[in-house]
């Protein structure tokens, strides 16, 4: 009689956890796209709404459409971003990629930007991540103070040759995509 | 009623547009509402595409990693920072993706406790880096920085391509650009430690 008992509490603590667990799981998510993902879509739309509607789209578009539809432009926007005194400005948040990036979107949806040049400008928009953080993200990894001191020039200066380089493995990376329907 | 009064009835309607101060007022208003009147449809239209599918996959794989445990992915960190050629690939490549995956950002960082200093801003390099491009298949690694991708993700969208093609191969430029990125800072790394030293 013990043992069945013993076996059924087992079972429900087992499917308790994992219902907890799930449950938990689903709190988290719901949190995670309340605080950081809505907020981030309301200015998003925003931002949007106000290139359709004023000409700000087109003026925009005039600037874009020179550097964002060829490879040389796109290697130049890689590089600006990745400038050791640049970059650590526009790292914070990814706001200034997530702007870029969906002023991208708009002018590629419009046929401005042809489809394929999606994938480099994903990187060319996109050398600075994470240079505004390397202190702390190192000192996350436990690092001693010097390695945070010299990390931190290392970091920037592999971007200025990363960083394009980026571009240039995802503009051949790109053969292929989006180019026939 | 035939086609003609019909035409005749709306034409009766139809209220001439408002010419003077009141009028420039009139259309001023319109046009300014008019801007958050397509940002609500931009707002809608993104809550209702992407939201719904967002919280199901974050609820299912933070629940995955619950249940695995993240502490399970430290031999994978003890294992990286081996000496050697053939460790390149798992530290900057293996090491920075399931980091991303499992443990997110920022989180994915500590992950470093595990190398040698020297290793250590590589790693940070290589993994940060990857935040992004892991966003079109795996969203919950950096909800907070979902635009990056989804941005241009939309445009795409719009022109009625799917976004599969788009979100694999950007994931994949991304491991070979932080594997470079790894080798590259490690370089640099320590070029700069033997100066100093």
């Amino acid at each position: 009689m013990s043992a069945i008992n013993n076996l059924i509490v087992k079972v429900g603590r087992s499917v308790g956890g994992v219902v907890g667990t799930l449950y938990q799981a689903g709190r988290d998510s719901v949190d995670t796209v309340i605080r950081n993902v809505i907020p981030f879509m309301a200015f998003i739309s925003f931002i949007i709404g106000l290139i359709l509607t004023t000409g700000v789209g087109d003026w925009i578009a005039k600037g874009l459409k020179g550097s964002a539809s060829t490879l040389p432009g796109l290697l130049l926007i890689s590089v600006v971003c990745a400038i050791p005194l640049i970059s650590p400005l526009l790292g914070p948040g990814a706001v200034i990629a997530q702007i870029v990036g969906t002023l991208l979107g708009v002018e590629i949806g419009k046929g401005n930007i042809p489809a394929q040049y999606s994938l480099p400008a994903l990187f060319a928009i996109n050398p600075q991540v994470g240079c505004d953080f390397i202190p702390v993200g190192l000192a996350l990894g436990e690092a001693e103070p010097e390695t945070v001191e010299v990390g931190v020039p290392a970091v920037l200066f592999s971007r200025l040759v990363t960083g394009p380089l980026s571009v240039v493995i995802a503009y051949f990376a790109s053969f292929g995509l989006y180019t026939s329907k | 009623m035939n086609l003609h009064s019909l035409m005749f009835l709306s034409a009766d309607v139809t209220v001439d547009k408002q010419d003077g101060f009141l009028g420039v007022l009139a259309t001023a208003a319109e046009d300014f509402i008019a801007v958050f009147n397509k940002g609500g449809e931009v707002l809608l239209s993104l809550m209702g595409g992407i939201l719904p599918t967002l919280i199901v996959l974050l609820t299912a794989v933070n629940a995955l990693v619950r249940l695995i445990g993240p502490e399970k992915i430290e031999n994978l960190g003890k294992a990286a920072a081996r000496p050697g050629l053939q460790w390149y690939p798992v530290r900057y490549i293996v090491l920075p993706f399931v980091a991303v995956f499992v443990l997110t950002n920022p989180m994915a960082y500590t992950m470093g406790r595990f190398l040698p200093e020297r290793f250590k801003p590589a790693f940070y390099d290589s993994a940060v880096s990857f935040v992004h491009p892991i966003l079109g298949i795996f969203p919950h690694a950096n909800p907070g920085e979902l635009f990056v991708y989804v941005g241009i993700a939309t445009g795409i969208q719009q022109l009625g391509y799917g976004l599969g093609d788009l979100a694999v191969r950007y994931m994949l430029v991304g491991l070979v650009v932080i594997f470079i990125r790894g080798i590259v800072t490690e370089a640099i790394t320590a070029r700069m430690m033997k100066k100093g030293a």
